[in-house]
């Protein structure tokens, strides 16, 4: 087994584990802002008051999202689309995988850098108004269902291309099917995504 | 073992050679015109036969062997016939063993089906692509002795002529790179020449378009003996194009396809009425022949034309799609309908040559150091092939020759490296001045011109039914083509990747042979076998029990006979309107 | 009916000179195909403003889509010129060469990597010598039947050229490679070398590099089951990859 071997299906598991289920934890606290303002608050001031929250930062979310992105860069450069001349379903999605992973790199830096950092590196002033205040302006909001749109996009599309890679789909009817799971995660995801940032209008 | 053997042409036999000589760890330069995997052996489509009685038929290698030499009209030398013959169920089984993919039985064993000719099922077959199977089963084993290092494959290099020395011994290969036309001299101790047959001389027929029998007629030309030319298989059953006619495998009518015209209104299965004891399982000459008096005589062909209704409609559809799934592909590709619905329209097409270069039983041919296996050389076939032995044929003959070569070259007093270099020089000096000439050439004649006229003359005149005026007329053709031949026009095209410069010399080497071909049909005064004359629609065994020699001369081919070897089975009448009589065992 | 039909033709000279286009006027005949077009050429080497040219140089063999040879860019698709029929082209005809193949001289490549991928992933199957050892071994129909839809592949091309993530960028060896490898693991001889071909496939520019898009099992002309061999593949690297760590 050589090391491009490993760190590409590392790549492809790091998008799942942890990265997927952070999004999908992240969406679920952004939900409690649908039972109003105080619930949001209170959620997320628990959140940051959890012993060693650092190192689930570090080990759970940044350094896998800093590898999934630098990888993913790599990933994408070494592509030649060909979406013109072979307009397959499939190749579409492998087409938007990439674009949707530029898009969200991209976004996720911006909201990182606009939110978890907007204080420094210890900013813990995350608050229902403040989330309100900026996402009450519509270029912002407009950006962000972009973003949370590419980035639900490409976790469902990297659910379903996982499963391939890893092994765990291998017959067409199965891989079907699981196309059809990962467009309903697409789908969840969108409206629970939507109906919490709207929560905050 | 400091020798180095050579071997021209990647196709089965080339392969099956190569194998040989790589496991008694001789080195081998393998030289092919094309990547191996695209031989033409990948056309070869119906099976492969051996007497395997995997259905309980009572099939022996005796039945094999007397249908072969039967199905042949007696023109083939038996020994040679009998060894291989005996040999086939093993190459079965190897060529199992390295993974070819054999339909099965329920049980798992090799399935078998008939082919025309035979009394028995003995055509091991992969779908209805077996010869591509069995080339891919070679070339990998071939790729694991590159990857060991005992072979160097040089592929897309053409053959350009044999380096002789002064006792006329074959030493060596001058051989061209085709993407840079460069060419190079490889010395060598032993040349197996497996280069295949010499079909585009029809330029309409089943074969591939790299099948100009170029390298034979390049040996011919310094010196080797061209054996049984004008004996040339007319496959019953291609489909017509304006390119090519593409091969619709014997196996179709082996799984019960039915050949019909409409004769009265009515479908008349001429082939079931005219053989009943064979019926549509009738050899490839014979059908051939029995659809030619159909269409052009009798003037019932599929809608005037020179057609025949090849049909499958009332077989399964899965049994289809599980034999014959390759050949239906193909008539789907090409013509839109869909085989399991609607008969084929078929016709016959020039298809394999029974003749080739002269060998003897050690496969060398009358050159020292130069051997040839496969379709190439004549050894096996007699007057006609029946279907399932060409396969057979071409691996045997390859296990026999990388042998037989190995023994040769470790045999020699003087092996090729101690050969002064000068030898070698000179031949590639040779061929590099005649190529300039070819550069040269800028006359109004296109070759490919050329070449479509010889075609349409051999179709018409020097396959299915031959007369000897018409023979001759052709021959006279042939010399006014190569009269015309000195004016053709290459063009400006630079060297690099040029196509038509070796076309050009190829074009020659077809025209020396198809005078081969028409001038030993004119000769040969009888019928037998796909050798079919009105004038003289008998065998002749008294005159004509001889195989036919030709050797190249300035003035054109130079003729002479040799006997034919029937130690085992005394010629008889060929016949297939009742069963063939059984032939006691005294071999 | 005289029609003509109109070819435009990316033509290049050799590997290092710049590439540019000619048209062709070529006479119409039924069930005329892309190589019987360019016999036409052959056979009268002038370009659709009347001028003499070189005829275009372009590979073909069987004829019969059997052998890969005339596998090239057919109105923007990989595909064989013999069974592209005029009649299911849209005019004019655009013919280009493969793009993730060196080109030789105008529609001719040079796929050598292709047999150099067999090779790298080890496709054949270890017999210990050529004499008769007696039948092989026994195999159900229904294996065969899955074996031979593999088999069938011919090293034509059309998957590497339709694969996004093969270019030069990348060192990826392609679907039919990988489908090769499967066909040899599923042999039962074959499978006594299944981990050495795994392995062989886990090296750089391996089965890994696969990115999903599956453009392969759809261009592929002989319908290999290219896609599922890599998910099959993919599934036998990582246990292997597991396995081997953990008893490293």
């Amino acid at each position: 087994m050589s090391h491009s071997y490993f760190w590409r299906k590392l790549h492809s598991l790091s998008g799942i584990l942890p990265l997927g289920i952070f999004l999908m934890v992240h969406m679920f606290i952004n939900s409690m802002a649908t039972l109003g303002q105080e619930n949001f608050n209170r959620g997320v001031s628990l959140l940051h008051n959890i012993p060693y929250l650092w190192f689930f930062e570090l080990v759970v979310i940044f350094i896998p999202i800093l590898y999934h992105a630098f990888y993913g860069i790599w990933v994408v450069y070494l592509t030649r689309n060909n979406i013109e001349n072979y307009r397959y379903f499939r190749n579409w999605l492998f087409y938007l995988q990439r674009v949707s992973a530029v898009i969200t790199l991209l976004f996720v830096t911006w909201h990182v850098i606009g939110l978890r950092f907007s204080e420094g590196v210890i900013s813990n002033n995350i608050t229902f108004e403040f989330v309100s205040a900026a996402l009450n302006q519509p270029v912002i909001l407009v950006l962000y269902l972009i973003g949370l749109l590419a980035s639900f996009g490409h976790f469902a599309n990297g659910l379903w291309s996982f499963l391939v890679s890893w092994g765990i789909t291998v017959g067409e009817q199965a891989q079907r099917t699981a196309a059809y799971g990962s467009f309903v995660v697409f789908i969840i995801l969108t409206a629970v995504g939507i109906n919490a940032l709207l929560a905050f209008i | 073992m400091s020798g180095k053997v050579t071997v021209i042409g990647g196709g089965l036999a080339g392969l099956m050679s190569v194998i040989k000589l790589a496991e008694r760890g001789q080195k081998v330069d393998l030289f092919s015109l094309v990547p191996c995997k695209r031989s033409h052996s990948v056309c070869a489509q119906g099976g492969i036969n051996a007497a395997v009685n995997t259905k309980g038929e009572g099939d022996s290698t005796w039945e094999h062997f007397d249908d072969t030499i039967y199905g042949g009209d007696f023109l083939a030398n038996q020994t040679p016939v009998k060894n291989m013959i005996e040999a086939a169920p093993s190459i079965i089984y190897l060529v199992d063993r390295m993974g070819v993919q054999f339909n099965r039985t329920p049980e798992g064993f090799l399935d078998v089906r008939r082919l025309g000719g035979a009394k028995y099922s003995r055509t091991v077959f992969a779908g209805a692509t077996t010869g591509q199977q069995l080339i891919y089963a070679l070339d990998e084993q071939v790729r694991r002795y590159e990857d060991e290092g005992l072979v160097t494959r040089y592929e897309e290099w053409e053959l350009l002529s044999l380096v002789r020395d002064d006792e006329g011994c074959c030493r060596g290969v001058v051989v061209q790179d085709m993407k840079s036309l460069d060419i190079q001299v490889f010395p060598a101790d032993a040349v197996i020449l497996a280069t295949g047959g010499p079909g585009m001389i029809y330029v309409r027929s089943t074969n591939s378009t790299i099948n100009t029998g170029f390298a034979a007629a390049s040996a011919y030309m310094q010196g080797a003996i061209y054996a049984n030319g004008e004996f040339v298989q007319i496959h019953p059953s291609a489909i017509p194009g304006r390119d090519k006619l593409r091969l619709m495998s014997e196996s179709i009518r082996g799984d019960g396809g039915r050949v019909w015209v409409y004769k009265d209104g009515k479908p008349w299965y001429f082939l079931e009425d005219w053989y009943p004891a064979y019926g549509n399982m009738v050899p490839r000459d014979i059908a051939t022949r029995a659809i030619f008096k159909v269409c052009v005589d009798m003037k019932l062909g599929v809608e005037g034309e020179n057609k025949v209704y090849l049909d499958i409609t009332h077989l399964d559809p899965h049994d289809i799609d599980r034999k014959l799934a390759g050949v239906v592909d193909i008539y789907e590709k090409f013509i839109g309908d869909d085989p399991r619905k609607v008969p084929m329209e078929t016709f016959p097409a020039v298809h394999y040559s029974m003749g080739g270069l002269w060998v003897d039983y050690n496969q060398m041919t009358n050159i020292p150091g130069l051997f040839a296996a496969g379709e190439c050389e004549y050894q096996y076939h007699g007057a006609n092939r029946l279907g399932g032995n060409s396969l057979v044929a071409a691996i045997y003959a390859g296990m026999v020759v990388g042998p037989k070569a190995f023994e040769y070259s470790n045999g020699l007093k003087q092996r090729c490296n101690d050969l002064p270099g000068s030898l070698f020089e000179r031949a590639k000096e040779e061929e590099i001045t005649k190529q300039k000439a070819l550069f040269a050439m800028q006359g109004k004649e296109n070759p490919y011109k050329l070449h479509q006229e010889l075609g349409e003359w051999m179709v018409d005149n020097v396959t299915v039914v031959r007369n000897n005026d018409r023979l001759l007329a052709t021959d006279q053709k042939i010399q006014e083509l190569m009269e015309r031949y000195k004016t053709i026009g290459v063009g400006n095209s630079p060297e690099w990747g040029n196509q038509i410069v070796p076309f050009t010399r190829r074009l020659w080497g077809m025209l020396s042979l198809a005078r081969v071909i028409t001038l030993g049909a004119y000769h040969r005064n009888e019928s037998r076998g796909a050798h079919y004359k009105p004038d003289f629609p008998d065998r002749d065994d008294e005159n004509w029990l001889k195989t036919t020699k030709a050797e190249w001369t300035a003035n054109g081919p130079h003729f002479s006979y040799d006997p034919v070897d029937t130690s085992f089975i005394k010629p008889r009448k060929r016949r297939y309107d009742v069963a063939k009589e059984v032939t006691a065992q005294n071999g | 009916m005289a029609k003509d039909i109109r070819l435009v033709i990316k033509r290049q000279a050799n590997p290092k000179s710049a590439d540019y286009v000619e048209e062709f006027v070529i006479p119409y005949f039924p069930k005329m195909n892309v190589v019987a077009a360019l016999m036409e050429i052959q056979k009268n080497p002038l370009n659709a403003k009347g001028d003499v040219t070189t005829p275009v140089a372009w590979d073909c063999n069987c004829l019969e889509e059997v052998c890969g040879a005339c596998t090239m860019v057919i109105n923007g698709q990989a595909r064989q010129a013999c069974s592209a029929l005029v009649d299911q082209l849209t005019q004019p005809i655009h013919l280009a060469p493969l793009t993730k193949f060196p080109v030789v001289r105008d529609l001719v490549v040079d796929r050598k990597v292709m047999f150099d991928n067999l090779r790298k992933v080890k496709a054949w199957i270890e017999v210990d010598g050529t004499h008769d050892m007696g039948p092989g071994p026994r195999v159900s129909p229904k294996v065969q039947e899955q074996a031979y839809r593999l088999s069938k592949c011919m090293t034509c091309g059309c998957c590497m050229e339709a694969c996004p993530n093969v270019n030069p960028k990348s060192n990826f060896i392609g679907p039919a490679p990988i489908a090769q490898v499967d066909l040899m693991n599923s042999h039962p001889t074959g499978a006594l070398q299944r981990e050495r071909r795994l392995e062989a496939l886990m090296t750089e520019g391996g089965i890994a590099d696969c990115g999903n898009a599956q453009n392969c099992i759809k261009v592929c002309p002989k319908e290999v089951p290219l896609t599922r061999s890599i998910a099959r593949l993919n599934r036998a690297t990582t246990f292997h990859g597991i396995k081997s760590w953990f008893n490293k």
